[in-house]
């Protein structure tokens, strides 16, 4: 991975696992930091799983045991002395308002700053994987924003799949033409 | 060659939980998700990255060690992962490259 836009797919990718009806993908660049969040509203994690999650070690695959996901994005951060969190509230503790968030910060003017990379195709990788969960992606650079919001598009598309074709090359070219409207 | 036989040679034991094991081939790198998918089993791998991601690496590619280049040091979290998880690592003084060629003579 020697793009962010890959970490971010594979720490998305746990939240959709964790059962999340809407995992949110925000990212925000201001003052030379990057900030990555991940929120879900999924079934949560207890504290010694948050705990363990940063552990290469843990994972929840039984086909292997090293799970890299939140490592490696945790590496990538501290490499450019940021850092991550993980705040999380399990189902049980809270059945209405569950689910995980993972903060990380980047220092972008760190020499060790690995480049965000294509963000649009790994929301696009996870809509045309996952088309019947909800993601709103959000990136907001220095006060101007690139935005979609998948349950804006189930509105107007009522039951044609979100990965269908023509909906997923839609998206593409609207997310393309936001970023180069982006000064 | 064994890694234990590298003893001696420039390289000096930082854990050493399977001396024993053989070595086939090297692997030089440093971004660890790209060593990942990329390291031989029973390769002997290069790098200069000493957290503690480095011990799962080397466990998912099963490499036969792990070699810290231009005298790194093992951090205590990295010692005892790798000594819990059975991964042997040695330390040199040398750069990747002097270190590689050193290890090239060794295993011909």
């Amino acid at each position: 991975m020697k793009e962010l836009s890959l970490n971010i797919l594979d720490v998305a990718e746990n939240s959709v696992k964790a059962g999340a009806s809407l995992t949110q993908i925000l990212l925000t660049e201001k003052d030379n930091v990057l900030t990555i969040e991940i929120v879900d509203d999924g079934c949560g994690m207890d504290e010694d799983v948050v705990r363990s999650v940063t552990d290469p070690f843990y994972t929840t695959r039984t086909t292997r045991k090293v799970g890299m996901g939140i490592p490696l994005l945790k590496l990538a951060c501290e490499q450019t002395e940021g850092q991550l969190t993980i705040e999380s509230t399990t189902i049980e503790e809270d059945p209405t308002a569950h689910g995980t968030h993972v903060t990380a910060t980047f220092n972008m003017d760190h020499i060790d700053f690995m480049p965000l990379g294509d963000v649009s195709s790994s929301v696009l990788t996870l809509i045309q994987g996952h088309p019947d969960t909800d993601f709103l992606f959000r990136h907001e650079k220095d006060g101007q924003v690139v935005e979609l919001d998948t349950r804006q598009l189930r509105e107007v598309l009522e039951d044609v799949p979100l990965n269908s074709y023509d909906v997923l090359e839609w998206i593409r070219e609207y997310l393309r033409e936001q970023y180069e409207a982006l000064s | 060659m064994k890694v234990k036989d590298l003893l001696g040679h420039g390289f000096e034991a930082l854990s050493l939980p399977d001396g024993d094991r053989e070595i086939d081939g090297v692997y030089i790198g440093d971004l660890l998700s790209w060593v990942m998918g990329r390291a031989q089993m029973d390769n002997a791998w290069i790098t200069i990255m000493n957290n503690v991601n480095v011990v799962a690496v080397a466990s998912l590619a099963d490499t036969s060690c792990v070699i810290l280049a231009e005298g790194v040091a093992m951090t205590d979290e990295l010692k005892e992962t790798a000594e819990a998880k059975d991964v042997n690592v040695l330390g040199s003084a040398d750069p990747i490259f002097e270190t590689a060629v050193r290890l090239a003579g060794l295993i011909g």
